[in-house]
């Protein structure tokens, strides 16, 4: 009975936890941020920054696919801000109310790149029509993940979306894609430079240049004002420039 | 509707149909071996068919990555000896539905086949029919309505099996993307009208089976 009693409290405990926090001049403020794939190994750095300057704060960090966290915050999920791996899925936060416009920041931004298993096929991205009949390209599910539309985008400039259509495996956010190439199942996989730096198990066959080429934005935002858009103004201030440049990224 | 949007539905029928092609037969036989025949690993079998209903479907998903992907040992024998690769193709989905579908049916019909009076087959066996056609018109009969539910529910497992088929199929628009795919991959795109439309199609279609099914085995019943 009493144990029961505390496994309840435990649990609802646990889910009080990353609820909103406005307490701005508070010692102990957490934040719940929710981050794209792609800033899974920046984000921590960021984090550790920002909580060193502001000691008391807590934030914790969720990761997915930009459109799955979309979902999320729409269905009540309890973040207080948003980092995403392109603009769109921000701004639709924004014109739903959940995300404070003013706060709405382009904090960093990326580049496309083509990557393959060691061993594998010399493509590049003007090449990949010429991909044997059972190989695979891996790519983001455009749906949902921005690395996904951006290679969509890319694949439409060059004329060759509609070709490689029934030989590009979807993968559910950039990590899964990334990991397609790593497990050498497919020949090559579009993701953001970003995911291949200190790979030893893929190798960088091409950069997206040119006229074609998105220019992917990683896009923040935070859903009121206060300690979270604090949070957020810190990502795109020049004293994180240093962070982000050191984990691949340009400046905004 | 577009063939694009079309293509999910037919590819979810072919997978299912081909899937049930080889659960019915293998099904049958596993059950009617594990309900009459003793011998030692018979336990270690039962409890290996009644994995892929008590793993998650992602735990199934890895295995059969690991066991057959193109580095795996099964995998890169395929290739290399017949040149046949399984991953990220529709027989992979083929191969997911089944897994996933056979306990389906040996779990249903294995009790049936039990039930059946072992006297009732040695009469007929005394009376000169072959084993084969003991069980094509003795136990098979018997167990009729049990067999029947248990390749429905196999049926409804295998058109509707998403986990293990993502991992092991992927998620290829125009050649893997199931019925089940496809829900998940519109709803993560806030497509939710796409969505619905083949959760409607997938919730009829099996329901569609299960009264089929229901009124089958209440002729069977009624004669």
């Amino acid at each position: 009975m009493w144990a029961s009693v505390v496994v309840l409290a435990l649990v609802l405990g646990a889910c009080r936890q990353g609820g909103d926090s406005q307490d701005p001049e508070g010692e102990s403020t957490s934040l719940t941020i929710a981050a794209a794939s792609s800033l899974r190994h920046v984000m921590p750095a960021l984090v550790a920054a920002y909580e060193a300057r502001h000691p008391g704060v807590r934030v914790a960090l969720t990761y997915g696919a930009s459109g799955d966290l979309r979902r999320q915050v729409e269905g009540g999920a309890p973040i207080d801000a948003v980092v995403f791996a392109s603009a769109g899925p921000v701004d639709s936060l924004v014109r739903a109310g959940l995300v404070a416009p003013g706060s709405r920041k382009v904090v960093a931004t990326n580049q496309l790149v083509l990557v393959g298993p060691p061993g594998g096929p010399r493509l590049t991205f003007r090449t990949l029509g010429t991909l044997g009949p059972r190989e695979l390209l891996a790519v983001g599910d455009p749906g949902a993940v921005p690395a996904g539309q951006y290679a969509r985008d890319s694949l439409k400039e060059l004329g060759l979306w509609e070709s490689l259509r029934g030989r590009m495996v979807l993968g559910g956010d950039v990590a899964a894609v990334l990991a397609y190439a790593r497990r050498g199942e497919v020949a090559a996989a579009i993701v953001y430079r970003t995911e291949v730096r200190g790979l030893s198990d893929v190798v960088l066959l091409d950069e997206a240049r040119g006229e074609w080429a998105p220019r992917p934005e990683v896009v923040a935002g935070a859903a009121r004002e206060g300690r979270a858009a604090d949070f957020v103004a810190f990502l795109g201030a020049p004293g994180a420039l240093a962070l982000w440049q050191e984990h691949g990224f340009g400046p905004p | 509707m577009s063939d694009a949007r079309l293509f999910p539905i037919t590819l979810s029928l072919q997978v299912a149909s081909l899937a049930m092609a080889l659960v019915a037969p293998a099904g049958l036989a596993l059950a009617w071996v594990q309900a009459r025949r003793r011998y030692p690993l018979r336990s270690v079998v039962d409890g290996l068919v009644l994995l892929p209903l008590v793993l998650p479907p992602s735990v199934v998903g890895f295995l059969l990555v690991v066991v057959f992907g193109r580095r795996g040992p099964v995998g890169a024998w395929l290739e290399a000896v017949l040149d046949v690769r399984l991953i990220f193709t529709p027989a992979a989905a083929v191969l997911a539905s089944s897994v996933v579908a056979l306990p389906m049916l040996v779990k249903t019909a294995q009790p049936a086949f039990e039930a059946v009076p072992p006297e009732l087959e040695a009469v007929s066996r005394s009376l000169g029919l072959p084993p084969w056609s003991v069980f094509w018109r003795v136990t098979l009969p018997s167990a009729w309505r049990s067999v029947l539910a248990g390749l429905v529910l196999a049926f409804a497992r295998a058109v509707g099996e998403f986990g293990a088929t993502l991992m092991f199929a992927g998620n290829i628009p125009g050649r893997t993307n199931t019925m089940p795919l496809e829900i998940f991959s519109a709803y993560q795109a806030g497509e939710d009208a796409r969505a619905l439309v083949y959760v409607v199609v997938l919730s009829s279609l099996s329901l569609g089976v299960a009264l089929l099914a229901a009124r089958m085995t209440g002729a069977v019943e009624a004669r």
